[in-house]
């Protein structure tokens, strides 16, 4: 059967622009006072952009009172109405899973800014998703192409607080847990300027994954990378170079996030928590709904999709459900 | 202060505000949740008999201002995990244990297993409008010779009281309610959600993973009035056996609940509420209840019961 509705359908002639800005216009409209929807709004893809292998960044044109209204730690319910062939038949490949916003583009020339890190795109505002292939809906989103429907919805959870003035900032990812790191230390220097110290671990498998180490390093003071295997960086996992991090920061005054597998968390929190630092997670569940109502992303007796995903590291470590081999 | 407490086949609650069905409680974790707020009572998530995945996504949607689109696919442990679960937990409320099954067979053994588990009462949950992925076929809800079947092989198998969950998506759900009270149904819980569909006009498709979907919110609170009140006038008018009712359908305050108690209902289930808020809104929703009891003079909850219906009397 043919879907016609399907974006494979449309002509070489089709306005791709025209069509994104429309969309843009529409979720605009959508969003409720709070700067959310709550149903999913399809916008074509723009751009898409191999990151590593198997992590892509999918660019949409949104309204920019949603990225004003976004904050590191929250994410989007994203979801491919049609699979990467422009058909519907493979239900498993269309479910719908939680992102959060990897990269935000925003074209600042007409605003007069101090810190005007963005570049220009014609006036509007990009939001980029970076996704690693690693199951069916994840895989088949880095398969879609330019002009492909990327449906959102959101933005849900809690978010990581803001760094003081003055203060130090230590983040710590592992693998795809990249993408809020590099919000928060984004949003940090966006807001703050010079007046914050950033210090960034990022550990990955091996030097083929590895990905936004040129965007954090723009970002950040000082950038550590590590790799399970040695083939980039310091050989080993982010909690060995942690280590003389914590032993050079004041902990009254510095904070510490992290997001990647929870068996690379809990080690970091147990450090931070040692030396009297405040800590941070975001955590990645299971998260089918986003709104509380199947209760499948419980972390202790927190809802991970309402009460999280950022949730307080001396609470996270008291759970006996979090760090657990098969947990995530 | 006004009595709120409620007495029900198999439920005493210490007020009439329970957790709906499909909201949560499918695990220990998040039945103890529940249950540490204010509410009077929970229900289970739908158990069947091998656990069961949820739809793809999306499963759950805000369509619009007051009106929430799900389908979930039932999901659950299964009956041998959930009963196993039972016995290692107390919850600190009393539970209607809700089942689901294939075949009136099914719901037979589900419901013993659940009887030996513990269970005080079961909710039968015979009106799921999206229980096969993408189906258009006939529910058991929705053919009352089945109702009739299902409840009374049920109610010969099992000592603990059966409440049978009825589908709002019929003609007239006084006809469903006399088939399941006359097999011995001993309450009736209305409405499950109302049948649904929402198109993208950009995507060219429906917005739910499962494309066919359920309803539910503040959007259906005047068609779940309706079907309460249909169930309450023929148990009034001694059409049906009498029953206990459990209304629901879009409750999120604690004058929503005196609407459905002004119509016949013996307590509330809520669920959509607990989407645009925490468990903490039980709490809220009873403060509500009790303010609006006493600003007009209820001193418990029979006092109020069925008042609106002598309205409708007159109808035909």
């Amino acid at each position: 059967m043919t879907l016609r509705a399907s974006p494979i359908n449309r002509d070489d002639s089709f306005d791709l622009e025209a069509l994104a800005d429309s969309c843009s216009n529409r979720l605009e409209k959508e969003l409720d006072e709070k700067g959310k929807v709550g149903s999913p709004i399809p916008l074509p893809i723009v751009d898409i952009v191999s990151e590593s292998e198997g992590v892509k960044t999918i660019w949409i044109q949104v309204p920019s009172i949603l990225v004003s209204n976004y904050k590191p730690g929250q994410y989007f319910m994203c979801w491919n109405p049609y699979d990467a062939d422009g058909g519907m038949s493979r239900p498993n490949y269309n479910s719908e899973k939680p992102y959060s916003v990897g990269d935000i583009l925003i074209d600042r020339s007409q605003i007069d800014e101090v810190i005007a890190a963005d570049i220009g795109n014609k006036g509007r505002t990009l939001v980029g998703f970076t996704i690693k292939d690693l199951g069916k809906q994840s895989g088949e989103l880095t398969r879609m192409k330019k002009g492909d429907w990327f449906a959102i919805r959101g933005p849900f959870g809690t978010k990581f607080p803001t760094p003081n003035a003055g203060s130090t900032l230590l983040l710590v990812s592992g693998g795809i847990g990249s993408t809020p790191m590099h919000m928060a230390a984004r949003e940090a220097r966006q807001k703050l300027g010079d007046k914050v110290i950033i210090h960034a671990i990022m550990g990955f498998q091996n030097e083929n994954d590895v990905h936004y180490a040129a965007r954090m390093e723009k970002l950040c003071d000082s950038l550590t990378i590590t790799t399970d295997d040695g083939s980039l960086g310091i050989k080993g996992y982010p909690t060995a170079p942690l280590v003389e991090l914590i032993s050079n920061c004041d902990a009254n005054n510095t904070k510490l996030f992290t997001c990647g597998p929870e068996l690379m968390m809990k080690p970091v929190l147990e450090m931070a928590i040692n030396s009297k630092i405040e800590s941070y997670a975001a955590m990645e569940r299971y998260l089918p709904c986003s709104v509380g109502a199947c209760g499948l992303c419980m972390v202790g007796d927190r809802l991970t999709c309402k009460d999280g995903p950022v949730m307080e590291g001396d609470w996270l470590l008291q759970q006996d459900d979090f760090g657990i081999p098969n947990s995530h | 202060m006004a009595e709120l407490s409620v007495v029900l086949p198999g439920l005493s609650l210490s007020n009439p505000l329970m957790l709906a069905s499909g909201i949560q409680g499918g695990s220990a974790a998040a039945l103890h949740r529940v249950a540490s707020s204010r509410c009077g009572g929970l229900v289970s998530k739908s158990i069947g008999p091998s656990p069961r995945e949820i739809y793809p996504g999306p499963v759950c949607v805000e369509a619009m201002d007051s009106v929430i689109l799900n389908a979930m696919g039932l999901p659950n442990p299964g009956v041998d995990a959930f009963t196993t679960m039972m016995k290692e937990n107390n919850f600190a409320k009393p539970m209607l244990v809700s089942i689901f099954g294939p075949d009136s067979d099914t719901f037979v053994s589900i419901a013993q297993e659940m009887e030996k588990a513990g269970a005080t009462a079961l909710e039968l949950n015979l009106s799921c409008p999206h229980s096969k992925p993408g189906s258009r076929a006939l529910i058991v809800g929705q053919q009352p010779e089945l109702i009739r079947e299902y409840v009374r092989a049920v109610k010969d198998s099992v000592n603990i009281p059966v409440y049978a969950k009825l589908t709002p998506n019929t003609a007239s759900v006084s006809i469903e309610a006399k088939a399941a009270l006359e097999a011995g149904a001993d309450g009736i819980c209305l409405i499950n959600t109302v049948s649904a569909l929402e198109v993208d006009p950009f995507a060219g498709r429906p917005i739910i993973g499962n494309l066919l979907c359920g309803m539910s919110g503040p959007a259906i609170r005047p068609i779940a009035q309706r079907k309460v009140a249909e169930v309450a006038l023929a148990m009034r008018r001694g059409e049906i056996p009498n029953a206990p009712i459990l209304g629901m359908g879009g409750i999120t305050t604690g004058l929503d609940v005196a609407r459905f108690i002004m119509l016949g209902a013996d307590a509330v289930q809520i669920g959509s509420a607990l989407i645009y808020e925490d468990v903490d809104i039980f709490g809220k929703i009873e403060n509500e209840l009790i303010e609006f009891m006493e600003v007009q003079d209820y001193p418990d909850l029979n006092s109020m019961r069925g008042i609106a219906l002598d309205s409708l009397e007159e109808l035909n």
